[in-house]
């Protein structure tokens, strides 16, 4: 096997379950950085994260990890740490316990596994909990042990299937800067989330996948610039907007505007990014004091909607 | 190839020692924190305690001599047991007759078609016609006898002819005015009878009773023992009625035409009894420290080695222990933490179950060490401890183990291809195993309980037993011979697989094997199954 086999390769794999559909003839490679897998619920993220840890075999097409079908052999699991879904754990361990053991099945002896251990619950900041049993521990913490438990023995390859589903804003921050820092490592990493804005905050790369289907796969800025040229809206919250109306009507980007609450505007544009560079100008010169600019089409349900139209 | 320089082939099936310790380990630990695995082992202990208890009594019971002919008894409480009584020749129903005691003897009858119909003389009468007497035994009971004429209620004679016109009851007599008798029954009395034509009389008189002492009942127990040693088979003499029950009938059941004899038939080598042909009442009463103790005790190893260890334990623990070896993992969603491993499925089980077998097997052994510690103490014989039980208990734990792992690789496997009702097909399966243990005890050699699991681990007690304890074979023999109440026909019989050998060496053998055997296909019909499974 040569190095520069890719960490992960999928061709044209396609998986159903009976009638359904879970993934439709997805091919991509990726290796190297953080990848984010975006998708609404049932899009096929953890239909393609579980063919990827040989739970599934494929129904058409093939999977390779370091250049290893999964489902035959799980020698490539060696070089890959997983993070499910699943929240559920050995409640009755302690984190170390948890890591250090689950460490052991990679072959390493009891002391460099508790070694180890320590050192990755260290990294994701759970070092002075860490013989607290997991039953006692709060949703964030747990997805930081099962986190610790893929990166015990450094692996390289992560694949993490919803790590920041149903965390308190400051374990997703401290996720977050997890994932951010494997990827600098040089890691590959697989994040998957139904969330733009949290996939956003990690990374550039993307991969969106709709009803079992690959939308689209590349860099996130140049996805969203696809998507500017697309009539997009701004909302404001602010005290006059009607003040702010006539300011914003005359500008360029701009063609039309709407109240569609009291207290706020809404500003259409065929051009989100140049609609945004104006924006701070044109809010300073008209005096009026704003408290909130929201994109209600910067989300994935809108990208996705943007992404469908073209395509279909 | 990897930074560390390892290819990914070496990752599965490598460092086998690391990852099956992890595994087990994680198993053990699992299986401590379920209540279930608690209760379970307790019932175990418990029930061990139990048998234990049984047997502390029924040893303490085996020791005071047993009469196992029933001849110590003295059943019509005439004060002599009914050995002596048979000695003597008089009935042990009869209180009135016992060694000493005076017989009737008769001396003469009028038959019903004889010509002189009159008898004189002072005699003991029995049966129908005219008395005149001269001197009545008003106060003669019979003894013995049934129909003795009641002198106290004599009612006058009807007229009319006896015996023609009118009849008395047996055992009574009527008066007549002149003073003489009509008398029907037995009496005892002086003077001229007078039979009628169509009645019978005869009449005798008693021996002199002279007083014999009656011998302690003690005297007929263990009163016909074994002269056998039991150890020496080359030492084999003649064996005596020592208490000569059978001399006085002279039985000769084994046709060999020498009365009172014991015929004892060796195998091949001369080193084992195999049949014991013994003419009845010979043998009949051994003294129980001799034999039975010893038996008893067997009968409780073999029979909690069988009844308790296999057929409970091993039927059971891996009902709760080892169904949901992997199913349970899928159930709590927690597979995925050690699928996620470089470990082979096939890998993963065969870890999964050494752990299972590894704390199930620990018990096993603990539990037989107690037990053979405690009853090598309590045990008859002369040593403090007795060394030669160790074997068999080990043995029986050896089995029991076995059948840990069949069973358990048999359940597992069953959980994984049926999860949900799984169980079911289990406890089925558990009372198939059940009854095919006890058709093993009692017909060893049939072919429907080879589909078992249990009749192997049974065979493989058998075979154990018989290494261990060679001579069992001579003491179930003894005791069918001489029918003596004991279990070990019923709780052990010689192994059959010996493969025409005869061998018990070869019989552990084949049996270990198909238990081994047993264990991989299952383990392997699991393998299969889980490699080929999808796991959602």
């Amino acid at each position: 096997m040569s190095e520069k086999t890719p960490a992960v390769v999928v061709d044209q794999a396609s998986k159903w379950y009976d009638q359904v559909i879970g993934l439709n003839d997805v091919s991509l490679a990726i290796d190297g950085g953080v990848t984010g897998v975006l998708g609404p619920n049932g899009a096929g993220k953890s239909t393609l994260f579980k063919l990827l840890m040989g739970r599934l075999k494929p129904s058409q097409g093939s999977i390779r990890l370091f250049g290893e079908d999964p489902w035959v052999n799980p020698a490539p699991y060696r070089r890959i740490g997983y993070v499910s879904e699943s929240e559920r754990m050995y409640d009755w361990m302690t984190a170390l316990d948890f890591v250090s053991t689950l460490a052991r099945l990679h072959g390493m002896t009891r002391e460099e596994a508790i070694d180890r251990a320590e050192h990755v619950l260290e990294f994701v900041g759970l070092s002075d909990v860490q013989n607290k049993e997991l039953g006692k521990y709060s949703k964030g913490m747990r997805q930081r042990v099962k986190i610790a438990h893929a990166l015990v023995h450094d692996p390289d390859l992560i694949i993490l299937d919803e790590p920041l589903h149903g965390c308190d804003p400051i374990a997703r921050t401290s996720i977050m800067s997890v994932i951010r820092e494997l990827g600098s490592q040089g890691k590959t990493v697989l994040v998957s989330s139904h969330i733009l804005e949290e996939i956003e905050r990690i990374t550039e790369q993307i991969v969106i996948l709709n009803e079992g289907r690959l939308l689209a796969l590349g860099n996130l800025h140049a996805i969203r610039g696809l998507l500017d040229k697309h009539p997009h809206r701004i909302l404001l919250t602010c005290e006059d907007p009607r003040k702010l109306a006539r300011k914003f009507i005359a500008e360029d980007p701009v063609y039309g505007v709407r109240f569609p609450n009291e207290g706020q505007l809404e500003i259409q544009t065929n051009d989100l990014s140049a609609a945004h560079k104006i924006l701070p100008r044109v809010i300073s010169d008209s005096g009026v004091s704003v408290e909130a600019i929201d994109n209600p089409d910067d989300n994935l349900e809108a990208l996705l909607g943007y992404l469908i139209g073209r395509t279909s | 190839m990897d930074e560390k320089g390892r290819t990914l082939a070496q990752s599965v099936w490598t460092r086998m020692d690391r990852k099956a310790g992890a595994i087990t380990e994680l198993t053990i630990r699992q299986l401590r924190h379920r209540v279930s695995t608690w209760v379970v082992l307790s019932v175990g202990a418990l029930v061990m305690a139990l048998l234990l208890a049984f047997y502390i009594d029924g040893i303490r019971d085996e020791f005071e001599p047993i009469d196992n002919d029933g001849d110590s008894e003295d059943w019509d409480n005439d004060g002599y047991p009914r050995g002596q009584e048979d000695k003597y020749g008089t009935s042990d129903w009869d209180g009135d007759a016992y060694p000493g005691s005076g017989y009737y003897v008769r001396t003469g009858e009028i038959d019903w078609n004889d010509d002189d119909r009159i008898h004189s003389g002072n005699q003991t009468w029995d049966g129908s016609g005219f008395l005149e007497s001269e001197w009545i035994d008003v106060d003669y009971t019979g003894n013995r006898w049934s129909g003795i004429v009641d002198w106290s209620q004599v009612d006058t004679c009807p007229e009319g002819d006896a015996t023609e016109d009118w009849w008395i009851d047996w055992g009574s007599a009527c008066v007549y005015d002149d003073g003489s008798y009509f008398v029907s029954g037995k009496f005892k009395a002086s003077g001229t009878v007078n039979v009628p034509r169509n009645s019978y009389m005869e009449w005798g008189i008693f021996t002199v009773e002279e007083y014999v002492e009656p011998e302690p009942a003690s005297m007929y127990i263990d009163e016909d023992g074994i002269d056998w040693n039991g150890i020496d088979v080359n030492d084999i003499g003649v064996e005596i009625d020592d208490d000569g029950d059978c001399l006085a009938i002279q039985n000769d059941d084994n046709g060999n035409g020498i009365p009172c004899d014991v015929i004892w038939i060796l195998d091949a080598d001369g080193d084992e009894i195999i049949e014991i042909r013994a003419d009845y009442n010979v043998n009949e009463d051994p003294a129980e420290s001799e034999f039975e103790g010893e038996m008893v005790h067997r009968t409780f190893i073999i029979g909690t080695g069988k009844m308790a260890f296999v057929m409970m334990l091993g039927i059971f623990i891996p009902l709760f222990l080892a169904l949901g070896l992997i199913r349970d993992e899928t159930e709590n969603e927690t597979l995925h933490y050690l699928l996620s491993k470089p470990i082979h499925r096939a890998e993963f089980i065969l870890y999964r179950l050494l752990g299972y077998l590894l704390l199930t097997g620990t018990y096993i052994l603990v539990l037989v060490l107690i037990m053979a510690f405690i009853t090598s103490l309590i045990a008859p014989g002369d040593s403090i401890v007795r060394l030669s039980d160790y074997p068999v208990w080990l043995g029986v734990g050896f089995a029991t183990i076995l059948v840990l792992a069949a069973y358990g690789a048999l359940y597992n496997t069953i959980g994984l291809i049926a999860p949900k009702y799984g169980v079911y097909f289990c406890i089925i399966l558990g009372i198939w195993e059940f009854i095919m243990g006890l058709f093993t005890m009692t017909l060893p050699s049939a072919t429907v309980p080879m589909l078992s699991v249990s009749h192997w681990a049974l065979q493989l007690i058998d075979a154990i037993v018989l290494i261990a304890w060679p001579d069992t074979l001579q003491y179930s023999q003894i005791a069918d011979a001489f029918n003596l109440e004991s279990g070990l026909q019923f709780f052990w019989q010689p192994p059959v697989h010996t493969l025409e050998t005869q061998s018990p060496v070869v019989a552990l053998l084949v049996s270990s094997t198909v238990l081994i055997m047993i264990t991989l296909l299952m383990m392997a019909i699991g393998q299969s199954s889980f490699k080929n499974r999808e796991i959602m």
